[in-house]
């Protein structure tokens, strides 16, 4: 009986040894996509710190500012891009961002207000392709190797259904790396654009061509561009820091559960080499 | 010859930075000239070609695809979607992306769509166009 016993222990150990390698093999390989991920989010910032500068510097200096970015329409759909993983095993990630885009569906709804989705990572195309909102489109894996062209196309394709009149308002649905540890899933309010920097300062002298309110215009599918890039690049940092993490959690895990099988094992062969030396002893004494 | 500071910024990298002569670029207006000391300007950059003359007096040529120029006072900054050196542009990729494009405008059925493969196809065509340009 012992025998039996200590058998399926091994087998056990062995099971969880070999599910040990590869959650911490996911756990290298997530750490390095990491690494790079962040470098790739770091450079991208001063190209959208001197946008957003120069779109807030049109915003607060040009006289009778005016675009039609700026206003919230009566009329229309709200567009929610809603950024999320590819794949699974990574804690709560996905979960989270589904959790804040659903309730504002919820929210935006109850105002009358239609509403349409675009996805961008396979986990949520499949969790809203059951749901009721019409998908304006999917973008599957393509976190990973995304370029500032697939986001160009994206917020082309948003812009333009925004000049016809089919939408009203933008908003971005992704998950924030705030440190390696912690991730926050996060929303932002992309159009209208809110209104940036309300300074009624001197107009400065800039000149304009063709005129501030083209620029501006012309700078929005950039503008949305460059959310998007930042959006799809933060969130698969975060996702790759939340895979990280909860892979080094099921190690640790699969560390504590095979030293608790190796004590249950090595109990196990002693109780059953102190029955078989009783039976021996008892044996002998029964001879006599 | 004054020099002022260029750089010239996409989202993916910082493309170019340092201290140049003159700089050309096709603003939607036609093609302007920059030279130090040029007065606060902003303008949208649509697809086109770009020369640059670096401080050593010699010429570069880059394909802009789309973007804005800044000019302030002690700083003038391109943002572009994609800058390449015309020696490094992928004349197969863009002739590629050329029929791509060209396919997608024959199968576009919507306004958007249709816009969409428009402005592809003119990147595509700017770049090969400036692939076979000469700097000067």
């Amino acid at each position: 009986m012992a025998g039996a016993n200590m058998k399926a222990i091994k087998r056990r150990m062995k099971s969880v040894e070999s599910t040990m390698q590869i959650t911490k093999a996911m756990e290298l390989v997530s750490s390095s996509k990491l690494r790079r991920a962040k470098e790739r989010a770091e450079q991208a910032v001063p190209y959208f710190h001197l946008l957003y500068q120069t779109m807030s510097e049109i915003a607060a200096e040009a006289k009778g500012f005016h675009s039609m970015y700026t206003d919230l329409r009566e009329q229309g759909a709200a567009l929610l891009v809603i950024i999320a993983g590819d794949r699974g095993l990574a804690g709560g990630f996905n979960i989270n961002v589904f959790r804040r885009a659903d309730a504002r569906i919820a929210e935006l709804e109850a105002q009358g207000r239609e509403v349409v989705l675009m996805t961008v990572g396979k986990k949520a195309s499949e969790h809203y392709a059951k749901g009721k909102n019409r998908i304006l489109g999917t973008f599957d894996a393509i976190a990973e190797t995304v370029t500032t062209y697939a986001t160009l196309d994206m917020a082309e394709h948003i812009t333009s259904l925004f000049e016809q009149g089919h939408l009203a308002m933008v908003e971005v649905f992704y998950t924030n790396l705030v440190s390696p540890l912690t991730q926050q899933a996060c929303d932002m309010k992309v159009i209208p654009v809110p209104y940036m920097l309300e300074q009624d300062g001197p107009h400065s002298l800039t000149a304009y061509e063709p005129s501030a309110e083209a620029v501006f215009d012309a700078l929005i599918p950039k503008y949305l561009s460059g959310i998007l890039y930042c959006a799809i690049v933060d969130t698969f940092a975060s996702e790759q820091a939340a895979r990280r993490l909860a892979m080094e959690n099921a190690t640790d895990n699969a560390k504590e559960m095979i030293s608790d099988l190796s004590l249950r094992y090595n109990r196990a062969r002693q109780a059953s080499i102190t029955q078989e030396l009783t039976e021996i002893v008892s044996g002998a004494n029964a001879q006599k | 010859m004054s020099l002022f500071t260029l750089s010239i910024l996409t989202p993916e990298r910082t493309f170019f930075t340092g201290e140049v002569q003159r700089l050309v670029v096709r603003t939607s207006e036609g093609d302007l000239g920059i030279l130090a000391r040029h007065e606060k300007y902003v303008a949208a950059l649509p697809e086109g070609p770009m020369r640059i003359v670096m401080e050593d007096g010699s010429v570069r040529l880059a394909a802009i695809s789309g973007g804005m120029l800044k000019v302030s006072p002690d700083h003038t900054a391109i943002l572009a979607n994609a800058v390449e050196w015309a020696e490094d542009i992928d004349v197969d990729w863009a002739k590629r992306s050329r029929e791509d494009a060209l396919r997608r405008k024959e199968a576009g059925s919507n306004l958007a769509q249709l816009q969409r493969a428009e402005a592809k196809l003119r990147r595509a065509v700017n770049r090969l166009k400036v692939s076979g340009m000469k700097p000067e």
